[in-house]
């Protein structure tokens, strides 16, 4: 359906570009139908710069179609960006110069498809482990669809991200423990998700098990060197840990009762906690479930 | 793959992860009284002196009963590791009061039903016995594990080490939570 648009749009633009040949926004147009989208950019560029075309919304909405295009086509991540970012800002133009508003639902189409494809090259990154492109691509999804409408509410978008950047930074955190920074940033990635959402159990289960982790972690470091009053040291960094998990693990417990990671968790937390009796009643409460229940 | 779908996998995988920890027996890795108890085993070995001439030769035996997490944690780190010049040996005891000769014997929570007659047969034989109860002092317990404000600690009756021949360090003596003279 939005391909039908498209293609009576570029008609009823075509229509409307009664003038010849030499017309820089006409030859665009052409090259664009004919699929030469590198010409048809070159031509739209010099376009959009002439004292003819310059304001014109008409002009605008088709550079932003094309590079538009050019970004789809494009093979190169730093090329797609580029044409992106040029759509994007081609689109807002129209979309300020289009009083009439008759290229509105056309460009706010094309906008959002745009902005979706930076919450996409987030994700994607995030998946790749690249957390610094997943961030700067996210940061232009927010502010691209901000753009558009100041009063958008990113928050589930932010909180969906957020927790997958945690994720990545949890990993990392899990392959090279002795660099605690990817931990902070985890710890911080997640705690940012609770100030918007206090009530998300990914980021409190998540939060909970990165410290409880960490604590377990330090423990597990003890080795034969290590004599009694080390241990104790050990033993009491650990229990800091320990301790801040227990909150995060219980809230997300209280969410979801009969859920058995979080009453494994809280059994384990517990247990390192050198409570037995807390220990043994959650792991009771876990057996108690039965395995259909488990979810 | 759609990039919600990458999102979702990514929330989802330490929820797989955690679901990972502990079963049913708890798993080795995460069971952190284990670990602690394993290297207290091993610095206590250090600080004790066994006056029987016997002891001091051949290897340093220590038996655990009950606790197989303690056992495989001392073989993996402690088994290749040697108390002054004794090389140390660790042994998976049956649950059964007929304990064979060893320095160290650790008897855990799941076989508490055993240590009265376990006490009774050890009487004035050179073993360290270690559990992890209330009260284990009194019953004749050299050393007991006990929890203190969420940290593992130990507490040790002089009393009993002097019955089964032992001499304790006073490092040993000084860094316990509690000393029964």
């Amino acid at each position: 359906m939005k391909r039908i648009a498209h293609i009576l749009l570029i008609a009823f633009m075509a229509i409307g570009m009664v003038r010849g040949q030499g017309d820089p926004l006409v030859d665009a147009l052409r090259k664009y139908q004919a699929g030469a989208l590198l010409e048809a950019k070159d031509l739209v560029d010099r376009a959009v710069v002439s004292a003819e075309h310059g304001t014109n919304a008409e002009a605008w909405l088709l550079r932003g179609f094309i590079y538009k295009d050019a970004f789809k086509a494009a093979t190169d991540i730093a090329q797609g960006d580029g044409f992106r970012a040029v759509a994007i800002t081609s689109l807002q133009r129209c979309l300020a110069l289009d009083e009439a508003g008759t290229y509105r639902e056309n460009a706010t189409q094309a906008y959002d498809y745009l902005a979706r494809s930076y919450f996409n090259d987030a994700a994607r990154a995030l998946t790749e482990m690249n957390d610094q492109r997943a961030i700067d691509v996210f940061g232009k999804y927010k502010e691209a669809t901000l753009a558009l409408d100041p009063t958008a509410d990113l928050r589930s978008k932010e909180v969906e991200f957020t927790n997958a950047l945690g994720t990545v930074y949890t990993k990392r955190f899990t392959a090279q423990r002795e660099d605690t920074t990817m931990f902070e940033q985890a710890v911080d990635a997640y705690e940012h998700v609770l100030a918007i959402d206090p009530e998300n159990y990914g980021a409190n289960y998540n939060l909970s098990t990165l410290y409880y982790n960490r604590g377990v972690f330090n423990i597990r470091r003890i080795s034969a060197e290590d004599e009694i009053p080390t241990i104790m040291q050990v033993q009491e960094a650990s229990r800091e840990f320990f301790q801040l998990a227990l909150p995060y693990m219980l809230k997300a417990h209280d969410m979801n009762p009969t859920r058995k990671e979080t009453l494994l968790g809280l059994e384990g937390i517990y247990y390192s906690l050198q409570d037995q009796e807390s220990s043994d009643k959650f792991r009771q409460l876990f057996e108690e479930i039965a395995p259909e229940e488990h979810r | 793959m759609t990039a919600t779908r990458s999102i979702r996998i990514l929330l989802l995988a330490p929820f797989f992860l955690f679901a990972a920890v502990p079963q049913q027996p708890r798993e080795a890795e995460k069971d952190t009284t284990a670990i602690l108890q394993a290297n207290y085993l091993y610095n206590i070995a250090k600080l004790v002196e066994w006056k029987d001439a016997d002891m001091r030769n051949g290897n340093f035996v220590i038996g655990v009963m009950g606790s197989a997490n303690l056992y495989q944690e001392l073989i993996k780190q402690y088994s290749t590791r040697t108390v002054g010049k004794q090389p140390i040996e660790v042994r998976k005891l049956p649950r059964s009061a007929e304990v064979e000769r060893c320095h160290m014997l650790f008897v855990g929570r799941s076989d508490l039903g055993l240590l009265p007659e376990i006490y009774k047969r050890m009487n004035g034989k050179p073993t360290l016995v270690v559990t992890e109860y209330t009260g284990a002092l009194e019953d004749g317990a050299v050393v007991n594990f006990v929890k203190v404000d969420n940290l593992l600690k130990y507490e040790m009756s002089l009393v009993n080490a002097q019955k089964h021949g032992l001499v304790v360090g006073l490092t040993l003596k000084n860094l316990a939570h509690r000393v029964e003279e």
